[in-house]
């Protein structure tokens, strides 16, 4: 640790599985980076992507977005509408040269809290590879 | 070719028959060469209308806070259309509310490429149609260009040069130039990531925000933009390079499924900003991911508020 690079990660998680799957994970005493910040929101669909870029902006270096599986969602379509949307997100930030894989999505339900574990350490390993996002971060702070 | 006689006989017509509050439509400017929108609001009024390649104003932008009951009548172009068609799916405009004329188009006049390419051309007085040529006169001299060298950029790969709904058409149903490759996307694709950044870092540094390229869009009519909210602010009003980036990725992923790429935003852009690189984008992705192409038909509906069981899922990790 010491001089290695520690990335911030926002991860808005919905309320009816992701974050029940995070809870679990920590209930059950399963050890994930202290780097994931966590958000919760009721339901994937609720994030907007102007929330991604905009903690991008804020000097988050990722973002993920937890959903329910597909087919498993508390309003029916909430997840299905936010993959396409993520889908768009992250073609676009490819296309104006910010590394994808900053945005990720996820389905964790709330029974898996071995898999959120995975799924954070992973993307906190990849983001931790990719560096400080220096592309569209504030340079002023007030 | 359009004859403006053609026009003006079709629009009176239009008083004549259906009771519309005007027509909107393009007449000649002062300067006698450039074409401006023109609202025919009664019969003696038609006599300013024409139709020229210089017609290159997407006259749908004037459609988007329609608020009115009346009728009115509006001269479009196939890719106009396209736009009008968009904004009758999303509701803001019923078709009954619309009398239609469309006009079977041979592609429009880049007037920035005509000026780089032919600078013996500045004030051309009259432009003719030949096949594949565009007949300019300026100063008592005719030139003959091909059609290639000068139309704007969106017309070498127009798929719709006939309106795709209209109640009057004037000149021939003519066929599409071809099908789009998206070329130009392709090749930037290529690129690396520090690249792409490269080149829009130099775009976006470079614009002033003036929010142009919003304001003409004819699919961009919220009523209070985000990017002018205050509570929450999404966006500074600093001209940076963090808030000109994303503002311009919200406003390509606003129009996303819904930018039916008339090039507006580009043409109007006063800092050049290779807007329509990023729409294409977006327009390549909408109709491989999702096979879905905006403004085509009034019965579908927006691309972010429907899903398919089978997405791709290339996102989810």
């Amino acid at each position: 640790m010491g001089d290695q690079f520690e990335p911030s990660i926002l991860a808005f998680l919905c309320n009816w599985c992701s974050y029940a799957g995070a809870d679990l994970a920590g209930t059950s005493r399963i050890q994930y980076p202290p780097n994931v910040r966590i958000i919760r929101v009721m339901c994937s669909g609720r994030v907007n992507p102007s929330f991604i870029l905009n903690a991008l902006q804020q000097g988050i270096d990722g973002v993920i977005v937890g959903g329910c599986h597909p087919g498993e969602c508390h309003y029916h379509q909430g997840n299905y509408l936010t993959r396409r949307r993520i889908t768009l997100l992250k073609v676009l930030l490819e296309y104006v040269g910010i590394d994808p894989r900053r945005v990720q999505m996820t389905w964790v339900s709330a029974s898996e809290a071995g898999k959120f574990a995975e799924v954070m350490k992973k993307a906190t390993e990849e983001i931790r590879k990719l560096g400080p996002l220096s592309q569209i971060k504030r340079s002023t702070e007030w | 070719m359009v004859e403006g006689t053609e026009l003006q006989r079709e629009v009176e017509k239009i008083f004549d028959t259906a009771n519309v509050q005007y027509v909107i439509g393009y007449s000649t400017d002062t300067r006698g060469f450039q074409v401006i929108p023109f609202f025919a609001k009664k019969k003696q009024d038609v006599a300013h209308l024409i139709f020229s390649p210089f017609c290159v104003s997407n006259l749908a932008m004037y459609l988007k806070n329609y608020k009115g009951s009346g009728k009115i009548g509006i001269v479009l172009k196939g890719c106009d259309c396209r736009a009008v068609i968009q904004l009758m799916t999303e509701k803001r405009i019923a078709r009954e509310n619309l009398v239609i004329i469309g006009v079977s188009c041979g592609g429009v006049i880049d007037q920035k490429k005509l000026q780089k390419k032919h600078p013996a051309i500045d004030n051309p007085q009259e432009v003719m149609e030949k096949d594949d040529d565009f007949i300019v006169m300026a100063h008592g001299k005719h030139h003959q260009i091909p059609k290639k060298e000068i139309v704007l950029e969106k017309c070498l790969h127009c798929e719709h040069p006939t309106p795709l709904i209209y109640d009057v058409l004037l000149g021939e149903k003519k066929q599409p130039y071809g099908s789009d490759s998206y070329a130009d996307v392709r090749e930037f694709e290529e690129k690396s990531l520090s690249d792409k950044w490269k080149f829009w870092e130099t775009h976006f540094n470079r614009c002033i925000r003036c929010y142009a390229c919003r304001n003409i869009c004819p699919v961009c009519y919220c009523t209070q933009c985000s990017a002018e909210q205050l509570n929450p602010q999404w966006l500074r009003r600093s001209v940076t390079l963090s808030e000109n980036t994303v503002w311009h990725l919200t406003r390509a992923f606003h129009v996303a499924g819904r930018c039916t790429g008339c090039g507006e935003c580009e043409r109007v852009c006063p800092m050049d900003i290779p807007l329509m690189l990023l729409n294409r984008k977006i327009l390549k992705e909408v109709k491989e991911l999702f096979e879905y192409t905006p403004g085509l038909s009034v019965d579908e509906t927006s691309l972010l508020a429907i899903y398919k069981p089978d997405d791709p899922e290339d996102c989810i990790s």
